[in-house]
């Protein structure tokens, strides 16, 4: 575990003056050339986690409630504004989901990617243009040469896709972190961009945190896994453990309720109501309300604890005794 | 088999996207030479990727927009040549459910209002008699009855999903067309969802036409899918076979892109290469073979037909059909160990268990959106 690139413990974000944490004690570790998939629905807190590993967390009225994230040895969340931007886009780089709201759309997609190669590697103008052009090719982007000069707005979604990903790779950073990064795009494009990500984190030895609601792109991309639900981390393990061996309930209920393939078509098995706002969270843990599972003892916060050989945060778990005691 | 409900026959939608004041006007056929039959108390699916005039094909059935060529009937009547009244009249029949459940709800209008609006229109029962219907679909889409006092805003975008469907179930349509209504919900409140119109087919004996991109929510849902490609139907068939065993080469790329929520199935293989062509301007002969892997001299000028429905029900419009052998989904069990066999199992008994398995809890009532 020593020889982690990036090791979160106990992260904590609220908003300012809020009794209760919107992500509560996340921690997780990812090696170098690893990727993690940080997996959850909308609100489990996914985003808010990337983007504080990022310094982009809106603050106020957000901020950094407690814990630590060791980047190379350097706590990412005590660092200054001005240490940040040395870091971001250097050494650690960010994939957003809308490439068209990330993208500056003033500026030709070439100039974009020079920006960030002048500014952390200080090569000069004909240099960083150069090296926007290569990594275009690398990202395998139609008629590079073209698209060099082109707007934002000149190019599809999947080619924004590709011009993003071109600019977070342009300085070889250590670690990618990418929100959503396929969500916006088509099924085939999609398709096309995940396997541009494997090849090229494969061939640079990039770490990846992936953050995705999609349970099937986690499947093609990670090593590790992270389920989130409600601002916690409430199992992980490797991507087998994980797929092959869940534990908690709010998992075992995810997998259940998506239309499997081959399957046929009986009924989906769901997980009812829905994710309590934060006002009216329970105190213990936060899947309770939604649990089918739920005893009083699940008032009291579950700790992530390892069942079967990954970690897991239920009282219950694993699931399969409880028919010996009931 | 069973009666045709809702039919297109050579089917057009163009528009015109830009009209300088000197030349040709730009013209984008959205849906252009669909021939399809919706059958009675069927789940009949649209599929495609953005821009494939999926969405058109839907509004013009439903005559929510009128054709530019071509026939749609209903019920063996011609839409084409309806006045107003009468297509206030069909609507009656012909319901639509949107996509998006926070712009397709009026933000001004009560829950109750929402649902009633239908009834008031085709002037449906007196007030008391409609007020009881708003209390009994709400009921019925799994929302407590104070819900019909407050507006949109106060909820969910699941909850406001079941709004869209009780207001479109109000007058008692005979056919529903939903354009995405699951797409923009996370995957536990998606099921729950699917789970309800599943239900809701089945009670009232609707017939649904589903618009998607989604084909793992298709492939539960449909009975039947089209498969379109700029502004084509280019494969028709059954949906099991459809995803087992694709007859048209983009069929075989869509199926084959889905990332399988199964790390033991196969990793994702981009099939085809580029990106869909400028509708505007679409290639010749067969439009998909710029980016088709098997692509011949023939296809390139002779755009393919078509092919009317054979023994298992299958239509294909490629001029390989026969000769290619295409890869579909394996059935692929997830790999699983049998403890973990034994929880899902335990999961399912205890929602089983439950009394109302897809109905938030009594107690939750209406939130805001948390996100």
């Amino acid at each position: 575990m020593s020889d982690a690139l990036l090791e979160v413990r106990d992260l904590a974000i609220r908003i300012k003056g809020s009794g209760r944490n919107l992500v509560d004690g996340v921690s997780f570790g990812v090696n170098p050339g690893e990727t993690l998939c940080i997996v959850g629905e909308s609100g489990c807190g996914k985003s808010l986690t990337a983007l504080a590993l990022m310094g982009l967390l809106a603050s106020p009225p957000l901020e950094i409630a407690g814990g630590q994230a060791l980047f190379q040895g350097q706590d990412l969340l005590g660092l200054s504004r001005a240490q940040f931007s040395r870091l971001r886009g250097d050494r650690m780089a960010m994939i957003f989901q809308e490439p068209m709201s990330a993208l500056n759309p003033a500026l030709r997609i070439g100039e974009q990617i020079a920006e960030s190669v002048r500014r952390h590697r200080g090569a000069s103008p004909r240099a960083a243009r150069a090296r926007a052009l290569e990594m275009l090719e690398k990202v395998r982007m139609p008629a590079p040469e073209v698209r060099l000069d082109e707007f934002p707005h000149q190019l599809s979604g999947g080619m924004r896709q590709r011009a993003m990903i071109a600019m977070a790779l342009a300085n070889d950073p250590a670690l990618i972190v990418a929100d959503e990064p396929t969500t916006a795009l088509d099924v085939t494009i999609q398709a096309q961009i995940l396997d541009l990500m494997r090849r090229l984190r494969d061939a640079e030895g990039t770490a990846l945190i992936m953050i995705t609601h999609d349970l099937g792109v986690v499947a093609e991309m990670a090593d590790k896994v992270a389920v989130m639900y409600a601002g916690r981390v409430v199992e992980t393990g490797t991507m087998a453990q994980v797929f092959g061996d869940p534990q908690h309930p709010y998992t075992i209920g995810l997998m259940s309720s998506m239309p499997a393939f081959g399957a046929g078509s009986g009924r989906l098995v769901t997980i009812p109501g829905m994710v309590p706002p934060i006002s009216a969270m329970p105190p213990g843990c936060r899947f309770a309300s939604r649990c089918p599972f739920r005893r009083p003892q699940c008032e009291a916060p579950p700790p992530l604890v390892r069942v079967g050989d990954h970690l897991a945060a239920c009282w219950r778990a694993p699931l399969e005794q409880l028919e010996v005691i009931a | 088999m069973s009666d045709v409900i809702l039919e297109a026959r050579a089917l057009e939608r163009r528009f015109i996207t830009a009209k300088p004041l000197f030349g040709a006007p730009t013209v984008v056929h959205a849906v252009s030479g669909v021939d399809l039959a919706v059958e009675e108390g069927e789940t009949f699916a649209i599929v495609g990727e953005s821009g494939c005039g999926k969405s058109t094909l839907a509004r013009v059935l439903t005559r929510l927009i009128p054709a530019s060529g071509g026939v749609v009937r209903y019920a063996g009547r011609d839409l084409g040549g309806l006045k107003p009244a009468q297509i206030r009249a069909l609507r009656r029949e012909v319901q639509f459910i949107f996509q998006d459940p926070f712009s397709s709800l009026n933000p001004r209008m009560t829950v109750g209002a929402l649902i009633e609006e239908p009834l008031r229109i085709h002037k449906i029962g007196t007030r008391a008699e409609r007020r009881a219907r708003v209390a009994q679909l709400l009921e019925r889409v799994g929302l407590p009855a104070q819900a019909a006092s407050r507006y949109p805003h106060e909820f969910s975008g699941g909850q406001r999903q079941r709004i869209g469907i009780a207001r479109a179930l109000a007058s008692g349509p005979k056919v529903v067309v939903g354009d995405e209504p699951v797409s923009a919900l996370d995957v536990s409140i998606q099921a729950q969802v699917v789970n309800l119109l599943a239900d809701l087919k089945r009670e009232f004996g609707l017939t649904l036409v589903i618009i998607a991109h989604d084909l793992a929510v298709i492939r539960h849902m449909a009975d039947r899918v089209a498969v379109m490609y700029l502004g084509q139907i280019v494969e028709l068939a059954p949906a099991a076979d459809l995803f087992t065993a694709p007859r048209h080469p983009y069929t075989e790329a869509l199926v084959s892109a889905i990332p399988l929520p199964d790390p033991g199935a196969r990793r994702v293989r981009a099939r085809v290469a580029g990106e869909l062509p400028n509708p505007t301007a679409p290639p010749p002969g067969c439009r998909f073979h710029p980016r088709c892997p098997y692509v011949i001299d023939r296809c390139r000028t002779e755009p393919p037909t078509l092919s009317p429905r054979d023994a298992d029900g299958r239509q294909v419009a490629c001029h390989r059909a026969g000769e290619l052998a295409l890869d579909g989904l394996g059935t692929a069990t997830p790999i699983r160990s049998p403890a973990a066999r034994k929880r899902f199992e335990l999961y399912r008994l205890a929602r089983a268990a439950q009394a109302q398995p897809d109905q938030p809890p009594a107690e939750g009532g209406p939130t805001q959106q948390g996100d």
